[in-house]
């Protein structure tokens, strides 16, 4: 007689811890994938901070042999603020997708300048920024990863029944929109 | 991937505590030889088998933290800083970046051949090690590919376990050596003129003796047992994935497999390295039974795979970059 009632609340009061072990796990999931890509874009901002720092220098290094070539520095230079001034991820991958394109624009400009090519800082400047530009890269693909871990893992069940309960909401990927990459290159002369 | 991570942390656990005990037994094997020689009683076999148990604790301990540096010393490795190094540099920390680790450590061991190895007790405190031959022969794709292999044992938790086996393991084969040495070619002469008895110890520690030769093929097994080789087939593809691009790998094991011979290695620290440092002709006798690498064919092919053969070298146009350089 004992035995009827027991067996079954024994059996239910299994079931719910078994679902509450399950639940914290997913929970826990979901905010260890969260913490990653924090991570993640703190590793693009270290990244994204060097290319800021070296871009000044750079400029001024090219005015000293290149002067008239006042349009394109400016440009790198409005780039180089917007990316600083950016708040969103949107607003920071177009800042840094302009700043790659301007920087590009700028060293297809110094091959017109054989004494500035010969400059030993410049070419120093030149390989920082390529290494930082390939790092930028990786750190972005490495956020981009996380984030579709994420985004899947929010959208998908389980983790869909929390995502609406605690606010988890997608984040944005990290963006690459070269125009020169998308439609035919302007070429003037 | 995680599961990979525990059983790597479970082995290294167990090779920890295998060795403990096998000192442990030495001590007291060494305490009852004393005691019965000198006529002692009964204290010294005690007393040798804790004081070896301290001692193997403390050595476990060292090699917990020192190990990635005595690896790295066995092996004759330098580090290099971003200035020495640009291109090598540059490379290693957006990789590292890319795999979501902290920038491990860059050395360079000054050698032709073309090998490389990952060490460290944990992601925090690694090292990536490329010979000289690796980092001239290779195209940035190919060299991108081979870190990326590297990195992603580190990421496995390969390296602590690497560095572990190679320490304790050779550590009990030295001390089986010197056992070997003093008791049966050296201390077992001498016994027999002066003390009574020697004649039946004689025997005994030939036995003991013929025991040790035997374990060799065990520490062999050990070996084995903790590097499997399905872990190097794991390293290829998470590092494939690490680089988006597997015919990086691919084309770079093809080149590394003419000519991966790094004089410093030895049997110990054989399993850790990318391809196998002695080529193809190795110093082992029954190499077969001693691989710790799989077939570099079979690793080739399965990158082949995964690539959808784009990038893939062919053959001949392998041959023409090392030609050039």
């Amino acid at each position: 007689m004992l035995a009827a009632i027991l067996i079954p609340v024994i059996l239910v009061v299994v079931a719910i811890v078994i679902l509450i072990i399950a639940a914290i796990a997913v929970y826990n999931g979901i905010i260890t994938l969260r913490n990653r890509i924090d991570n993640a874009w703190s590793q693009i901002d270290v990244q994204l901070r060097k290319r800021y720092d070296l871009i000044p220098n750079l400029v001024e290094t090219v005015k000293g042999y290149a002067a008239h070539e006042r349009e394109t520095l400016e440009k790198v230079i409005q780039a180089r603020g917007m990316g600083i001034d950016a708040k969103t991820v949107q607003e920071q991958s177009k800042a840094e997708n302009m700043i790659t394109s301007t920087l590009k624009t700028l060293f297809a400009v110094s091959e017109q300048y054989p004494n500035l090519k010969a400059d030993q800082h410049f070419t120093q400047l030149m390989q920082e920024l390529n290494g930082i530009e390939s790092n930028i890269a990786f750190a972005r693909q490495f956020y981009n990863d996380s984030v579709l871990q994420y985004n899947t893992k929010i959208q998908t069940f389980p983790g869909n029944i929390f995502a609406g309960r605690f606010n988890f909401t997608p984040r944005q990927y990290f963006e690459i929109e070269e125009p020169a990459a998308r439609g035919p290159v302007k070429v003037q002369f | 991937m995680f599961e990979n991570i525990a059983s790597n942390r479970r082995k290294t656990v167990f090779i920890i505590i295998l060795f403990i005990v096998f000192i442990a037994a030495l001590g007291y094997a060494v305490g009852i030889y004393i005691d019965y020689r000198f006529g002692i009683s009964g204290a010294y076999s005690i007393l040798f088998m804790i004081f070896a148990l301290i001692i193997a604790v403390a050595v476990s301990f060292g090699s917990y933290y020192y190990s990635d540096r005595i690896v790295l010393g066995l092996t004759g490795a330098r580090q290099v800083s971003r200035q020495e190094e640009p291109r090598v540099y540059y490379m290693v920390e957006g990789l590292s970046i890319a795999a979501g680790l902290p920038m491990p450590k860059v050395y360079i061991v000054e050698e032709a051949g073309m090998n490389a190895f990952a060490t460290g007790r944990n992601p925090q405190n690694s090292a990536v090690a490329l010979t000289r031959g690796l980092v001239n022969n290779l195209d940035d794709l190919e060299l991108k590919g081979v870190i990326a292999h590297e990195l992603s044992h580190i990421k496995n938790y390969d390296i602590l376990l690497g560095a572990i086996v190679i320490v304790l393991v050779g550590m009990v084969t030295i001390i089986s050596n010197i056992i070997l040495r003093t008791f049966i070619f050296g201390g077992g002469r001498r016994s027999s003129s002066r003390s009574s008895g020697g004649g039946l110890f004689n025997i005994i520690f030939l036995a003991a003796g013929l025991v040790l030769i035997l374990l060799s093929p065990i520490i062999a097994a050990i070996i084995r047992f903790a590097v499997s080789r399905q872990r190097e087939y794991l390293a290829d593809s998470n590092g494939a994935l690490i680089t988006r691009y597997p015919a990086g790998l691919s084309n770079a094991l093809k080149k590394i497999s003419a000519y991966s011979e790094v004089m410093t290695a030895n049997n110990a620290t054989e399993h850790m390295f990318i391809a196998s440092p002695f080529g193809k002709n190795t110093k082992v006798a029954f190499s077969g039974l001693f691989n710790t690498h799989p077939p570099v064919a079979e690793r080739i092919k399965r990158l082949e795979q995964m690539s959808l053969r784009i990038g893939i070298k062919s053959d001949s146009e392998i041959i023409s970059d090392m030609k050039l350089k």
